[in-house]
């Protein structure tokens, strides 16, 4: 199954209702990014019935403006907010996932968010069946949603 | 005397967020205070009253769920109203929180139309 529609309404909806910012989601990737260069990554595993994890890559110049947005002031730095905004929005994307999956709530764990951040990282995850990864744009620049799921038998 | 409100996230944006959508929503409280996660929260009803509780479900040390269980043993603080403000929204955990209790409940992402529909009722 593919995620990247699932993916695409998600992240637009979460931008525009809670950071007031229109992203446009461009073609999915073929082939998975692993490595991320001067970027911040916000992840949030899944267990149970799926398993997997959601994240949201994204330089950290963009990452900056997305807080900024958020927070709605002026972001110089990747500090504690940018990590926090960036788990968060995997969060909220990952809950919206998690509703597509199952309507109940136990079927599927979500872990507590958490954020990676520095000059050159990979983020090494064996390809699943539902391997998504979609770019977006935006105001803040390029960004991507990567959902990696497996359903448990 | 101005009313209070309590808002539990281990997000410290999410928490500006839902501070800036009550102002947003038009409901001006006089005093804001935030918790981390339900024990920290536990703690600062102990020692502060407050009018109302927003509550996130998923958090560490102690969930929104358990938060609940807690609060409605306690007879001092039980009464208080709770909304839960989650990306939990399956219908059997919002089931749950409502039988501990819970008022009402907001789905991430939400806009302050939504904060001020839910909490209008309640204030």
């Amino acid at each position: 199954m593919s995620w990247d529609t699932h993916i695409a309404d998600a992240t637009v909806e979460i931008f525009s209702t809670m950071l007031m910012m229109e992203v446009n989601p461009l073609a999915p990737l073929t082939e998975r990014i692993k490595t991320h260069q001067k970027s911040v990554t916000g992840i949030v595993g899944m267990a149970g019935l799926y398993k997997g994890m959601l994240a949201i890559h994204a330089p950290a110049t963009a990452a900056m403006a997305i807080t900024g947005n958020f927070l709605g002031l002026e972001v110089d730095d990747v500090n504690d907010d940018v990590k926090d905004a960036m788990g968060e929005l995997a969060n909220m994307l990952a809950g919206s996932i998690k509703a597509k999956l199952s309507d109940n709530s136990k079927d599927i764990q979500l872990s507590i968010p958490s954020a990676v951040c520095g000059g050159s990282y990979s983020l090494d995850y064996q390809p699943q069946q539902g391997c998504s990864m979609v770019p977006f744009e935006s105001t803040a620049g390029r960004f991507l949603v990567e959902l990696q799921l497996e359903q448990q038998t | 005397m101005g009313k209070k409100v309590l808002i539990i996230d281990d997000s410290s944006t999410m928490r500006k967020i839902v501070t800036r959508s009550l102002r947003q929503a038009g409901l001006d409280f006089d005093t804001i205070l935030e918790a981390g996660d339900g024990q920290e929260a536990l703690q600062l009803l102990a020692k502060e009253g407050v009018d109302i509780i927003l509550s996130d479900i998923n958090m560490p040390n102690m969930d929104g769920i358990e938060f609940l269980r807690q609060k409605s043993a306690n007879a001092a603080i039980k009464g208080i109203p709770v909304v839960m403000i989650t990306t939990e929204a399956g219908a059997d955990i919002l089931a749950e929180a409502k039988s501990l209790g819970a008022k009402g409940s907001i789905k991430k992402p939400f806009t302050p139309e939504q904060v001020s529909e839910t909490l209008g009722g309640l204030m």
